[in-house]
């Protein structure tokens, strides 16, 4: 069954992702939601010399959302906050600018490049990275309400 | 007139989806515009194209007689007894937000809002905004489990509190059709007015404000073959002239000086600057394509492409239908999800086949909850429908299902 954006890989991880689920201590924490669709995406993760040691993602949405994280979790193990920042700042350039070409360390992530063409599957696709974001730089203030 | 004939007035039945005929079943989202709305936009800024209510030019009087029209043109439509009582906004979520600000300022603390569990966010969040303020409180009518009001518990909440019942004709989602002359009369009984939700039901089963005795309702064009960023709010003339603007500027007022102004009568004291001109004459048009429709055969229409949706979903392994049965007078919307993949890859993979549906929250969050879903997927059909569009549907559904390895 051919689909463009459903790479057999999106789906593979869709269906068993990894690194699913909470880490038990977590060092940090965040939970993100999609505005469009109402899907939620937590993460928790360890750190151990200031890098990622240990990452999951709790995810409640559809299957980029869910093979995004789990492609994601593979990538930024090891990694310092810095750098996995530096990291989503480029995917997301990729992903919203046809022309921005995808970094070489993002290319675990290269089916991803496929929701291009869907502008409203971006946000699913970032949601992972949007939670690290969330998690390493907690101060973003949410915006009031009634 | 049948679906086909009606397909020829409408353009965009051209467009090629994805290598696949358009199969567009996200009309409760917004509809399609037939050629005659489209020729009445580009005719009016073509041929007389004027600021309304301002100039004693040609153009003006032209720009101004056709707004004016309009605004009769919807009253005759909505069955009000005056032009007078119709004020036109930028669509049903505005209409509701004038009546929240300008009415809004008479709750005091104590005082209830009465809505349904079934709501929009745009007959919600004018309310919390419109309570925060006030100190007065939001109670919801909750759903009964085959997805209609419980209509005990509505009558236990309408109460001696109750200032106002906020209540939706038709659901978005569920295509529930609320029994609004019960509620009404149980609300008019308790000294409460009633506001209702008219944006569903423009194409289905349109209301009569005068039978139905409701103080205020909001409606939009685009939902009824017109154009976006129009739309209007009925509201009873005795109630509208007594309220305050809720914006200031050009075409509101009677006189101005520098500490302070007076107002226009209504309805031109609530559209301050200058309207939507084009749409009014959009919606005129639009308005008038309805009426040219047989609404007995549109009707009938769309109870069997319904019945066809529930009878086809229903009939799909793993398929879960929201919403009340068929043959209960429930509206063309179906919402249904579908067992182990998300609604939004169900609409992705529809999409790839040419058909568009909806799916997320649909706006409605409290009712998502109440439902125990965080989205569904959503058909809403149009007298420009084909039965033969839901069968596409439900093929699609069964190859997002052999997709995602659940079929």
């Amino acid at each position: 069954m051919d689909s463009a954006l459903y790479r057999e890989q999106i789906l593979e991880h869709a269906r068993r992702p990894r690194n699913s689920g909470r880490v038990a201590a977590p060092d940090a924490q965040a939970v993100v939601n999609n505005p469009l669709c109402g899907d939620e995406l937590e993460a928790t993760l360890t750190l151990a010399d200031g890098c990622i040691r240990e990452v999951r993602f709790l995810v409640r949405g559809c299957a980029i959302a869910q093979a995004s994280a789990s492609l994601t979790s593979l990538l930024v193990q090891g990694l310092a906050p810095d750098r996995v920042a530096q990291l989503g700042r480029a995917l997301r350039a990729a992903l919203e600018d046809p022309d921005a070409a995808l970094p070489p360390e993002l290319e675990p992530l290269a089916a991803l490049t496929a929701v291009r063409q869907h502008r409203s599957r971006v946000r699913c696709a970032l949601l992972a990275w949007d939670a690290l974001a969330a998690c390493t730089a907690p101060a973003a203030a949410e915006s009031g309400g009634v | 007139m049948g679906p086909e004939r009606i397909r020829q007035d409408f353009p965009i039945f051209q467009r090629v989806i994805n290598g696949h005929p358009l199969a567009y079943l996200d009309n409760a989202a917004t509809t399609h515009k037939p050629r005659a709305v489209i020729a009445a936009l580009s005719d009016f800024y073509a041929h007389h194209n004027a600021n309304v209510h301002r100039g004693v030019h040609t153009l003006a009087e032209e720009a101004t007689d056709r707004y004016e029209q309009a605004r009769a043109k919807a009253a005759r439509f909505l069955g009000a007894a005056s032009p007078d009582e119709i004020v036109f906004t930028r669509g049903t979520t505005d209409g509701i937000n004038l009546v929240a600000r300008a009415w809004g300022r008479r709750l005091r603390p104590g005082d209830e809002i009465v809505l349904t569990e079934l709501e929009h966010h745009s007959n919600i969040v004018p309310w919390q905004l419109a309570a925060a303020g006030s100190g007065a409180r939001l109670r919801y009518i909750p759903l009964a489990a085959d997805g209609t009001l419980d209509l005990d518990a509505a009558q236990r909440l309408i109460g001696p509190r109750t200032r106002l019942l906020a209540v939706t004709h038709t659901s978005n989602v569920l295509g529930t059709v609320t029994p609004l002359e019960r509620l009404i009369g149980w609300a008019h009984a308790q000294g409460a007015l009633v506001l209702v939700d008219a944006a569903q039901a423009m194409l289905r089963g349109r209301p009569d404000v005068t039978r139905l005795g409701c103080d205020f309702l909001a409606c939009s064009a685009h939902k009824m073959f017109g154009p976006m960023g129009i739309g209007i709010l009925y509201g009873r003339a005795a109630l509208l002239e007594a309220l305050e603007p809720v914006d200031g500027g050009g075409g509101m007022i009677a006189v101005v000086s520098e500490q302070s102004s007076t107002w226009r009568e209504s309805p031109a004291r609530f559209e301050a600057g200058t309207p939507d001109v084009a749409g009014a004459v959009g919606l005129s048009a639009a308005m008038d394509y309805v009426l040219s429709l047989d609404a007995a055969a549109i009707a009938a229409h769309e109870a069997a492409l319904t019945a066809r949706a529930l009878a086809a979903l229903g009939g799909l392994r793993g398929v879960r239908v929201f919403g009340p049965p068929a043959g209960t007078g429930r509206a063309s919307v179906v919402s249904f999800a579908v067992a182990g993949i998300h609604p939004h890859d169900v609409a992705q993979v529809l999409d790839e086949q040419g058909v568009a549906v909806r799916a997320g929250h649909h706006c409605c969050q409290p009712l998502m909850r109440r439902l125990g879903e965080t989205a569904t997927v959503r058909a809403s059909f149009a007298p420009y429908t084909l039965p033969e569009e839901i069968d596409r549907l439900a093929a699609g559904i069964r190859l997002a299902q052999q997709i995602f390895g659940h079929g």
